[in-house]
């Protein structure tokens, strides 16, 4: 099985460099051989009725963060907003 | 004896009667940091000043009775995946190298009320990914046993510091044996509770389904005292468990007459070394001895686990990592030539190569037209290896297999070849695919002294059973063996 | 049908509902205010935060399922829709995939009195996500996440309709629905419900033609300037031989037009996965039937019940219904026992609209149910005209003021005593002679003059039926 190392990087959003790709597909070549002796299984994936959670009551909790606290690891901020190279649409 | 060589039970006695006071326990534990911790790298961050602020703040708490718990005053070391406020989080990433959280874990909030005395943060495989803790961005911790072997990973740093002294006790996660394995290679006892029994909320995630954290301490005892404090019902993590926690600590019993133990032959046959099974087989006749039941039995999808494992890890992995993408926290790449551009460089140099590789496996499986033969198989085997422990559990109380196939080997020797790395795994990864509890504990040594661990499974929200079977072997075995470091 | 050919349109309604807080944590849900000021560690995707499920966003969906006539998963799940963009902080967007909480239901869409049934394909619950602002003084984009977790309910039609004219009345009845049942407050300025708009076209008869996917429409005008546009556009591409590729496009309303986003070679692959999370949703039964059972009369029924009971035109009921407050005000003077629906309506659609065009609110004024029921009698029953009504409705708007008294007081009680109006008639008819004899010689819209004369000559207060009678009588002998 060939794995397209350009494209999965590319919907990760992460670059390759050519020097690297070789290592990458040989190394994720081996590991999709391992995983493709998994056997075939005859059922569908369902919702397992059993394992409900509870939901959050719809009530306004304490404001605990000022924007500044709440910004203060982001890379670059202007006027109280994060900034980020110009978008298109 | 040094005060950071006691358990952590019996130095909570000491404190409560107040033979010590938690700044002289600190301190003594921070010297052994500084003495140490050059050469084995548990820590990739301290703060002596802030610990013992902690240790002072524990000692008035407990000089006023206020102490509800007995880890009051206990030093703790903390993996650096749980976020810890005002405290670097960093997940041993150059991604987060510079990020700070403004909240804590529930777990850390549970523990400072406590009134636990905070070390620091503890190395690990960047993000939790890696059984050797040799893939942190920062540094390589070393085991105690022998500083040319690794400590395990991905909560290598939590025990190495255990192991060593470092730490009285530790909080490690577990997504695949990150907490057993590195315990079994250092010689202390791991647990890895129940999925749903600790909160997740503030455990940086790597596979959501799969991730727990647990706890690390050099005898049952203490795991059990710490475990009895991070356990419970968080509304913050929609995936905790709702539902009565009985005390551990308290429910301590090595009585295991008439218990039955199974043993699964697919742990014990390819892949793991031979003197490994002996050593657990030899622990098993002990327990065996003093009135246990031992039956085989078997749990024949084991041979596909790792494959499962591994494709719904590293599904999940590249989903949970896609926020890192240098907008709002952490690393940005400079000199980028749009939003693309900024994106992909940020995560080329921000990310490791084994983070990047299980992104990229993560987003093929779940791709257009790959689902189906990936994601989907990955989760029907994922139904029957929980069904085939189910099954298992219905005439048998534990399950005892090795925890990890071999002794810890050299750094260096595995981080090139993936696939000899997730075989470190091939014990562990069941349980959390099946969800349920395993604890490790050293069960054995190797002929140059290198620790055996032996990997203890309970059916799921019975830790109590596991503990006790595990403190019933520790007596016999005879308690932790201190590393000549 | 334009050239022959069949429009074929899909819609995908996207609402923000009004819960108090957000879908994934307890920030405040709320617009407007200060950017990045709504923003909590959760909402913003930080490394180890957990999402918790807002119950009221699953009642509100469910609600919403019902008005729609859907069947209701009530055991489901959600899944992650994975994308990078700066708006989505953990650059997935947590929502529902294979199984919708809702799903095969229908709307009945009223046009020009008829009935068009249009599918709906499922209604999905999701969460919002930021917005990007940009200024040209600046060299980047800047990132609000006050709207992320914003919690949204995605609302997916069959293609069923088939002019852009259905596609706005579809529109119009879903908002008209949402506003109903009270869980969004449906303000497309605000953004607060948008949709994207599926084309295609072929000849009847034919296979549906590849459609193209229109993001961006921000109103309901827009909708069909849209569905217009591409709809040309792709007849035009096939009367020249073409063929309409598939892909999405963008809606341009400034300019008119749409233009190509991404080709479906260019489709993002999302890699839809459970949310591992959050683990089941599973609403009670008991608690499905009582959202049901719970469910005020839907805007249509109720149109139908105005036309029926009170025989108000279809276009008045249609125009009360379309504003919960009128229809809510209406039916309140109903109950307090108003004697003239119709009448009632026109005051509704007439002098209460004008103050709401002009943005007050009835709650705003002094204005109540009882004394609107009170003039409404008066008026009908001849007691006071329609004139002087006006004057006593300005005044109970802002004053809390007895409505007799007020009549009493401005001396506005209709004169229907008969001596009294004869003479009124007698002055009349002999100082208007020649119209007397226009309106005999057949001009008789020379009466309407001669009646008015009477009023303006009594100040208003005759009554026009009656005085209308007299002249008559008069005149014809």
């Amino acid at each position: 099985m060939d794995i397209d190392i350009r494209h999965i990087a590319k919907l990760s959003r992460l670059k390759i460099s050519d020097s690297e790709l070789e290592g990458y597909e040989k190394e994720m070549g081996e590991i999709i051989a391992m995983v493709e002796a998994m056997p075939d299984i005859k059922d569908e994936l369902t919702v397992d009725p059993d394992n409900v959670m509870k939901l959050r009551s719809d009530e306004i909790g304490e404001v605990k963060y000022s924007r500044d606290e709440i910004l203060k690891n982001a890379p670059k901020t202007v006027a109280g907003c994060v900034v980020v190279p110009k978008t298109v649409d | 004896m040094k005060l950071y060589e006691y358990n952590a039970y019996e130095l909570s006695e000491m404190l409560r009667s107040k033979k010590i006071s938690s700044k002289e326990l600190t301190e003594s534990v921070l010297k052994r940091v500084e003495e140490l911790d050059g050469s084995l790298q548990a820590y990739l961050y301290t703060d002596p000043d802030m610990s013992l602020k902690m240790a002072e703040n524990a000692d008035k708490m407990i000089a006023a009775g206020e102490n509800r718990s007995r880890l009051a005053g206990i030093p703790i070391g903390i993996k650096d995946n749980i976020s810890t406020k005002g405290i670097k989080t960093t997940c041993a990433s150059k991604m987060l190298e510079n990020y700070t959280p403004v909240f804590n874990a529930t777990v850390v909030d549970k523990l400072n009320a406590a009134g636990c005395v905070t070390l620091g943060k503890l190395n690990m495989d960047e993000f939790a990914m890696g059984s050797s803790t040799e893939s942190s961005y920062f540094k390589i911790t070393k085991n105690p046993f022998d500083l040319s072997c690794v400590p395990g990973g991905s909560s290598g740093g939590s025990a190495a510091a255990v192991s060593s002294g470092e730490a009285v006790i530790a909080l490690g996660s577990d997504t695949g044996g990150s907490i057993r394995q590195p315990a079994s290679l250092c010689g202390v006892v791991g647990l890895k509770p129940t999925y749903g029994s600790v909160s997740r909320y503030g455990l940086v995630a790597f596979a959501s389904s799969l991730d727990q954290i647990g706890s690390f301490g050099r005898c049952v005892k203490d795991v059990a005292l710490l475990q009895d404090e991070i356990m419970g019902h968080d509304s913050m993590d929609a995936t905790s468990a709702y539902r009565e926690y009985r005390p551990l600590f308290d429910g301590l019993n090595s009585d295991i007459s008439g218990l039955k133990i199974g043993i699964p032959s697919e742990y014990y046959g390819k892949g793991v070394k031979p003197e490994v099974s002996k050593a657990v087989m030899s622990a098993v006749s002990e327990l065996e001895k003093q009135g246990a039941k031992v039956t085989p039995i078997s749990l024949p999808s084991t041979e596909y686990a790792l494959s499962a494992y591994y494709i719904i890890a590293c599904a999940e992995a590249s989903s949970n990592l896609a926020r890192f993408d240098g907008v709002k926290y952490g690393y940005r790449a400079e000199n980028c030539n749009g939003l693309i551009d900024m994106y992909e460089k940020t995560r080329s140099e921000g990310f490791g190569r084994e983070v990047k590789r299980r992104i990229m496996l993560g987003t093929f499986v779940l791709s257009s037209g790959y689902f189906d033969a990936y994601y989907k198989k990955a989760k029907l085997l994922q139904k029957r290896i929980t069904k085939e422990f189910d099954d298992a559990f219905r005439s048998v109380d534990v399950i005892i297999t090795p925890t990890s196939p071999s002794e810890a080997f050299k750094i260096g020797d595995r981080i090139a070849d993936p696939l000899a790395m997730y075989a470190a795994d091939i014990c562990t990864v069941t349980v959390n695919i099946a969800g349920l509890p395993a604890v490790s504990v050293p069960c054995g040594y190797s002929e140059a002294g290198l620790p055996y661990g032996m990997q203890i499974i309970g059916r799921k929200f019975d830790e109590q059973t596991l503990l006790n079977v595990a403190l019933a072997h520790e007596l016999a075995f005879g308690g932790f063996r201190r590393p000549k470091i | 049908m334009i050239k022959g050919y069949e429009v074929v349109v899909g819609l995908e309604v996207h609402a923000e509902l009004n819960t108090k807080t957000k879908i994934y944590c307890s920030c405040k849900n709320s617009f407007g205010l200060e950017v990045n000021t709504q923003v909590c560690p959760i909402c913003l995707g930080m490394p180890g935060t957990l999402p918790t499920l807002n119950e009221k966003v699953v009642e509100y969906a469910i609600k919403m399922g019902h008005a729609l006539n859907c069947k209701i998963n009530r055991v489901c799940k959600q899944d992650r829709k994975n994308y990078f963009y700066p708006d989505l902080p953990k650059s997935y967007q947590i929502s529902q995939a294979d199984i919708p909480l809702c799903q095969n239901g229908y709307l009945d869409v009223i046009m020009d009195g008829e009935i068009k049934r249009i599918g709906i394909e499922r209604i999905h619950i999701e969460e919002d996500a930021g917005k990007l602002l940009h200024s040209d003084k600046f060299d980047g984009s800047l990132v609000d996440f006050n709207r992320c977790g914003v919690p949204l309910i995605e609302i997916v039609s069959r293609p069923d309709m088939r002019s852009s004219a259905e596609a706005k009345a579809y529109l119009e009845t879903v908002r008209s629905i949402l506003k109903y049942i009270d869980i969004s407050d449906c303000k497309m300025q605000e953004g607060s419900i948008r949709c994207d708009v599926n084309v295609s076209v072929h000849k009847p008869g034919e296979p549906f033609g590849t459609r193209c996917e229109m993001k961006n429409v921000n109103s309901f005008s827009a909708a069909v300037r849209g569905i217009d546009y591409e709809a040309n556009r792709q007849i035009e591409v096939l009367e020249a031989g073409g063929t309409v590729t598939q892909e999405t496009r963008r809606w341009d309303d400034q300019k008119g037009i749409s233009v190509s986003m991404r080709s479906k070679e260019d489709a993002q692959d999302y890699r839809y996965f459970p949310e591992p999370d959050l683990l089941t949703i599973s609403v009670p039964e008991e608690k499905v039937q009582e959202l049901k059972d719970t469910l005020p009369e839907l805007p249509n029924a109720k149109i139908m019940r105005y036309v029926k009971d009170y025989g108000l035109s279809h276009y008045d009921a249609a125009m009360i219904v379309d504003v919960v407050e009128k229809s809510s005000f209406f039916e309140k003077c109903i109950d307090a026992g108003c004697k003239s629906p119709k009448l009632l309506s026109n005051w509704v659609l007439g002098e209460i609209s004008k103050f709401m065009n002009e943005g007050k609110e009835i709650s705003d004024t002094k204005l109540t149910p009882e004394k609107m029921s009170e003039l409404i009698g008066l008026i009908s029953d001849g007691k006071i005209s329609t004139a002087a009504g006006k004057t006593v409705f300005d005044i109970i708007l802002n004053e809390d003021r007895d409505i007799s008294a007020i009549i009493e007081e401005k001396g506005l009680a209709q004169v229907s005593d008969q001596s009294a109006l004869e003479a009124i008639a007698d002055e009349v008819l002999l100082a208007n002679e020649k119209s007397v004899t226009d309106y005999k010689n057949g001009k008789t819209n020379a009466l309407g003059y001669l009646v008015g004369q009477c009023m303006k000559a009594s100040k208003g207060k005759a009554n026009p039926g009656a005085m209308k009678e007299i002249i008559l009588k008069k005149i014809e002998g």
